[in-house]
């Protein structure tokens, strides 16, 4: 009865658009909020090395073949990259002058044995908790990070000795071996891959490792820094690759297209979400504004009912509810339609070769669950004032 | 429910001249149960009365005391329990809702007290004579019509006092008597009274105070 005596006198024409800038805003937000997340998650959980990391080394061109430039770092110019204020980290890359093996050490596989090159790596430039990055001269098992080149390797003798290949998960399972020697002494340890990387091609191993390993296997000759890890500002990739190029450092090209894409697709989705947000800001506010238009034109009613007895509350709750329900119908829609087009875009983003997390974002679920709040208490003030007004 | 007027002025009725036994300027009290009615003429504030103590208006000096308590002190919720339980109105310009049917005005007021069942309702609008209106809408009633209605739904909540602001203005004497009649047996009923304000005369009621102002 309260419904059908207040919701009267509507603006038709007004409503709709009032509703459909709002779905587009909704829709928008969850889109961008969406593609945002993933687009800042990507590359994530397969790479074991930080979404912003390097490892720089100088170009090696004629002049320092012939030794007239070196190639080493010195600790000057290594204090003058950590000054740059789009690094957030750097530290020389340490490498092993003793020797190294690699062999599988499982019944269930082949015996393989590599000479291999190792390096170490800090936990800050990992994407690991940095206790599983961890090794001190008590434990037999080493963790380690293997290039993916290497398990391709692997499993390229694997498929020669009519073994089935091993994936990823089965390689952080199985048995591995590395044994340290010098002409005079030996020593094995049991490895546990813990994780891949595209951008190195060494085994990474704990920094406390290879300093054990240069300790106690190693010759005396003091250790050149040819390479360094540093790891770069998010969204300041731009300014790391033409540092690098000024510089002229260089890296493996495809962590610095990562980095440059993700940087700049990333600050666009940015700007998409702003816009999302004040598309949705606006068309709420001419929802809102509809709504005080309504009680607007239906205020005889309102203060007839309050001068009959009813609360304010009473009175209130009726507008409110309506265009909350209103509000959760649009939700409704727009999730649908995000549904629908999230599985269009993942399919065209799939078939062009960009493989993003098929999840759905919780976090923008939660962004329209905040609009909706939003919206509810925004509603729910502003019809407040104008009844209390007819009070 | 005592109502008691300390020095009230409505201040748009300031600057004119009140009589010593005028209500306005002056100690009035309205006991539990009496039957007021109000005499002035146009413009000397009956209308303003009632809205003053309806809580319409506030544009006032002075202090109107309902049971000891200030009228200007009542909270919102205050207020939604007064005009829910213990004070009833009936408008001069009667706000019905004109889209809605005779049945659903009433409905409207009663749904909110729940004082009467329908069948109650029903042989009210029978007693004033529109029992074939009871389905038309409101807006399509004349406002002699109308009068009868809206002091119907007046009547459809517990009430201590009845403000009837020239309920009778478009009705005929016979039409007026049967109004009035219900009026008193449900005012009897709980012990409550009511303040009339006419323009004229209404020498066909009887009261317990006449008030001049």
């Amino acid at each position: 009865m309260l419904r059908k005596i207040l919701i009267r006198n509507q603006s038709v024409k007004q409503l709709i658009i009032a509703l459909l800038g709002t779905l587009l805003g909704v829709l928008f937000l969850l889109i961008s909020v969406h593609y945002l997340l993933k687009v800042n998650e990507f590359g994530k959980g397969s790479e074991m090395l930080g979404p912003n990391t390097l490892i720089i080394q100088k170009k090696v061109s004629n002049t320092t073949t012939l030794q007239l430039a070196s190639t080493d770092f010195s600790k000057r110019e290594i204090q003058s990259i950590s000054k740059q204020p789009f690094i957030e980290e750097v530290l020389p890359v340490v490498s092993n002058n003793f020797g190294v093996e690699f062999a599988t050490s499982d019944p269930m596989l082949p015996y393989f044995r590599s000479d291999v090159f190792i390096q170490a790596v800090n936990a800050k430039f990992l994407d690991v908790k940095s206790k599983q990055w961890n090794w001190d001269e008590t434990d037999l098992v080493v963790p380690i990070i293997l290039p993916r080149d290497f398990l391709v390797m692997l499993n390229t003798f694997m498929s020669s000795s009519g073994i089935p290949q091993i994936s990823d998960e089965l390689a952080k399972e199985v048995s591995f071996s590395l044994t340290l020697s010098n002409p005079s002494n030996k020593r094995l340890f049991k490895a546990k891959i813990i994780g891949f990387t595209n951008e190195v091609s060494s085994i990474l191993v704990p920094v406390t490792f290879m300093e054990y390993g240069n300790h106690t296997f190693g010759s005396n000759i003091p250790q050149k820094t040819t390479q360094l890890m540093l790891s770069g500002k998010e969204k300041e990739f731009g300014l790391v690759e033409k540092f690098l190029e000024k510089q002229h450092y260089e890296s493996k090209n495809s962590q610095l297209v990562t980095g440059r894409l993700k940087s700049v697709v990333s600050s666009l989705l940015g700007v998409i979400v702003f816009i999302s947000f004040l598309t949705l800001l606006f068309s709420s506010f001419v929802l809102i504004q509809y709504i005080q238009l309504l009680i607007t034109r239906n205020v005889y009613e309102v203060r007839t009912l309050l001068r009959l007895g009813y609360a304010p509350k009473v009175v209130c709750r009726v507008f409110v509810r309506y265009f909350v329900l209103l509000y959760l119908f649009i939700c409704f829609i727009s999730s649908v339609l995000f549904v629908l087009l999230k599985s269009n875009l993942d399919k065209q983003l799939h078939t062009s070769g960009v493989y993003i997390d098929l999840h759905f974002s919780s976090v923008s679920w939660a962004t329209l669950g905040v609009s909706f709040v939003l919206f509810y208490v925004t509603t729910y003030y502003s019809t407040k004032r104008i009844v209390m007004k007819e009070f | 429910m005592n109502i008691l007027f300390n020095d009230v002025l409505p201040i748009p009725l300031a600057s004119m001249i009140h009589s010593n036994d005028s209500l306005w300027n002056s100690k009035v009290i309205l006991e539990k149960g009496q039957k007021v009615i109000v005499e002035a003429q146009s413009g000397r504030g009956k209308s303003t009365l009632i809205h003053l103590l309806f809580g319409v208006r506030k544009d006032y000096s002075g202090d109107i005391m309902i049971n000891d308590k200030k009228l200007s002190d009542f909270s919102s919720k205050e207020w939604v329990d007064y005009r829910k339980n213990q004070i009833s109105i009936v408008f001069q310009d009667l706000q019905l809702f004109p889209n809605l049917s005779v049945l659903d005005n009433l409905l409207v007021k009663n749904n909110l007290t729940n004082h009467f069942s329908e069948e109650v309702l029903i042989s009210l609008v029978n007693r004033v004579g529109l029992a074939e209106k009871l389905h038309t809408r409101c807006g399509q009633l004349s406002m002699g019509q109308q009068q009868r209605i809206a002091i119907i739904r007046a009547l459809c909540q517990p009430f201590a006092f009845l403000l009837l602001d020239e309920p009778f203005s478009h009705l005929d004497e016979k039409n007026a008597q049967i109004c009035m009649e219900m009026i008193n047996e449900h005012c009897q009923n709980q012990n409550a009274g009511w303040i009339l304000t006419s323009l004229g005369s209404v020498g066909i009621f009887e009261c317990d105070k006449l008030i001049q102002i």
